[in-house]
């Protein structure tokens, strides 16, 4: 796929999204007796942004407006790398609440230190034991800030 | 003499003992996000909010504030040791800094960018005091009014944020005002746009947003290529000679006119102060041509302007509450995570807080002068940890912060999504900082909006009834305008050009 044509895919993308706005702000009120709704300005938003892409579209479709050709997206092992991460992160989104921070959090800087890091063994679990333990007693302890238990009993009888 | 008292007041509160503390933690952590390559002021900035919910609101904006101005400091290291700005605004320091350094004179490129700082730091702060009695008095007449116009003249500058193309920062300044949306209408407490999840109800938090837009994102773009590690230039003595020192005092006091003037001016960046002192710099040198080859003033001129802007930024943000930049943008945030509203009534109704956290401007930029100079050996040796390492660490954080905001696994999952689409919007070359401030903004312009077209029934007319309002709203449409007409002139003058030829 050439840039140009990502980039206009990108444009009807944002499009969409204008156009979704402008459905969604429409069933909401949009004027009343006292002045504008909690529609108007979503609508209006809507609408603008709309305009914009439009114009944004009809630019990177002239022969002069083209972006400049090039890989748009990284090799694979850089695709590989990035997947990876994005991954590790929707897993620790999925899993903290119910493995606990002190769990989820070894379990996530483990496998980024030593698996996309590729951090020394000695390395990885140190910085693993402070970053999750270790964070976990100095937040809750020191600034308030209370980091989830696990939701498993089994997990939370050990003291995770 | 108002001024000299309430600074006195507010010294008073900066130097208590627990405020000493936070603005020495907060110059430490600004240093250290500046030094890091990855992590840049906003997202850092945004990252350690959460760190600051368990102290009281001045505290909290002193460690901020501090962390500010300190990542200008972080910035000048890596731009004069690796020639890699840390931060945008220090790109310019690369040119001479780097050479110098290559010179084996890193140490005295390195204490004339920490002197400079600080002089363009304290500089910017008195312009602080002085404005801030006039300005906070022009602006307690205003009314929602004269406060939505005065936001659509600071959105209509946020034009300098443009980048290469202005379309686009129009589409992420709208893209913010949507994000704005989500939530309570900020009126009739309807819900808007929160498909049924009780985690929209109060919004999308702006702090996972900006990390995962500012910080997650540029951590998948690095982490596109192997993790490579840095090569650093000699280290040598530290002390300029009286020479240096000399010719240094010129480019620091024009850095900090330039820095303090262009810091007022919302929409323009660090980056933009820095170069003009550059270009101030060898338009009155004697020998402009050697700019390059490691002259001190190319070092002392840009390194005193982006502090002095940073500075400066604050001013109206403090006076007005109109962020200037992107990081004053979030610090904007974090005072409204605390409960205040930066802008006028903040003087009136909490002086303490206001002028604690001006005099800690003082206080935090000794304390970086003070600090960096010994501490550079270690902001080195951080530099040389591996970034497979570092970028594990930075991810934990984010992870951190974005969960510590509202206690919750969703923010982390906005986090992550936001940097997907930070990424992509970097590929598609979009300016990302016109979003951030308009996220931030959004709900003050549509509330002071409302307000106005409530007191008048809806009638726009109530705009041209106000002659502040008129005057603000004329300038934000010439502003917008502008751009439009220097193309229709480009477009008129070409062919002429052309016939002349």
């Amino acid at each position: 796929m050439s840039v140009q044509r990502i980039h206009q895919a990108a444009a009807l993308v944002l499009l969409g999204i204008a156009a979704f706005v402008m459905w969604q702000s429409w069933g909401l009120e949009y004027y009343t007796k006292l002045g504008p709704g909690p529609g108007f300005f979503p609508f209006w938003l809507g609408v603008g942004l709309a305009a914009l892409v439009a114009v944004w579209l009809a630019q990177v479709s002239r022969p002069a407006g083209r972006p400049k050709e090039g890989a748009f997206l990284p090799e694979r092992s850089g695709l590989l790398r990035i997947g990876t991460i994005l991954a590790a992160l929707g897993a620790m989104a999925a899993c903290m609440d119910l493995l606990g921070f002190k769990l989820a959090m070894f379990l996530f800087l483990g496998f980024l230190l030593r698996i996309v890091g590729r951090q020394s063994w000695w390395v990885t679990a140190v910085v693993t034991l402070l970053g999750s333990v270790g964070v976990y007693h100095v937040f809750g302890r020191y600034l308030d800030v209370q980091l989830p238990a696990a939701s498993i009993a089994l997990l939370a009888r050990f003291g995770l | 003499m108002d001024a000299f008292q309430n600074l006195l007041l507010g010294f008073s509160v900066a130097l208590a003992p627990q405020n000493l503390l936070l603005a020495f933690s907060g110059s430490v952590l600004g240093t250290l996000i500046g030094v890091l390559p990855g992590v840049g002021p906003v997202a850092g900035t945004a990252m350690l909010i959460p760190l600051t919910f368990s102290m009281g609101p001045t505290g909290a904006i002193i460690m901020l504030t501090a962390l500010f101005y300190g990542t200008q400091y972080g910035g000048t290291i890596t731009s004069i040791l690796l020639n890699v700005p840390g931060e945008a605004a220090s790109a310019i320091t690369c040119l001479d800094g780097y050479a110098m350094a290559k010179q084996g004179r890193a140490g005295v490129a390195l204490a004339i960018a920490a002197i400079g700082s600080f002089v363009g730091g304290t500089i910017a702060t008195i312009a602080l005091v002085l404005a801030a009695g006039p300005l906070t008095r022009w602006a307690l007449e205003f009314g929602p009014v004269e406060f939505f116009a005065l936001i659509v003249l600071g959105l209509s500058l946020l034009t300098g944020l443009a980048g290469k193309s202005m379309i686009k920062a129009l589409i992420m300044g709208v893209v913010g005002l949507l994000l704005a949306m989500i939530g309570m209408d900020p009126v009739r407490g309807l819900p808007r746009f929160t498909f049924g999840r009780m985690e929209l109800m109060d919004g999308i938090g702006f702090v996972p947003v900006i990390m995962g837009l500012f910080g997650m994102a540029e951590i998948l773009e690095n982490a596109e290529r192997p993790f490579a590690q840095v090569v650093l230039a000699r280290m040598s003595s530290l002390m300029p000679n009286r020479q240096e020192l000399r010719a240094s005092v010129g480019p620091i006091l024009r850095g900090s006119v330039i820095g303090t003037a262009l810091g007022l001016v919302p929409g323009m960046t660090g980056s933009a102060s820095s170069f003009l002192a550059y270009v101030a710099e060898r338009k009155v040198s004697k020998t402009p041509e050697r700019f390059g080859s490691g002259m001190v003033e190319g070092v002392a001129g840009p390194e005193t302007a982006n502090n002095a802007h940073a500075n400066g930024a604050l001013i109206p943000l403090f006076t007005l509450g109109i962020p200037a930049s992107p990081t004053v943008a979030v610090i904007m945030g974090a005072f409204m995570m605390h409960g205040l509203i930066p802008g006028p009534f903040l003087f009136k109704e909490h002086p303490d807080v206001a002028w604690g956290v001006i005099a800690s401007f003082y206080v935090g930029n000794a304390i970086l002068l003070v600090l960096n100079l010994p501490l550079v050996g270690i902001w080195v040796r951080i530099l040389q940890v591996p970034y497979g390492l570092l970028s594990g660490i930075v991810l934990g954080f984010m992870v951190l912060g974005a969960y510590s905001v509202s206690n919750s696994a969703f923010d982390v999952a906005v986090m992550t999504i936001f940097g997907v689409v930070g990424y992509l919007l970097r590929k598609l070359d979009f300016p990302l900082a016109p979003a951030v401030l308009t996220l931030i903004l959004g709900p003050l312009m549509e509330r002071s909006l409302r307000q106005a077209l409530d007191l008048s029934q809806g009638s726009m007319a109530i705009f041209t009834e106000s002659p502040i309002a008129m005057v603000l709203l004329s300038a934000a449409a010439l502003i917008l305008i502008a751009p439009l007409l220097r193309l229709a002139w480009r477009g008129r003058s070409a062919p002429e050009s052309a016939d002349a030829s």
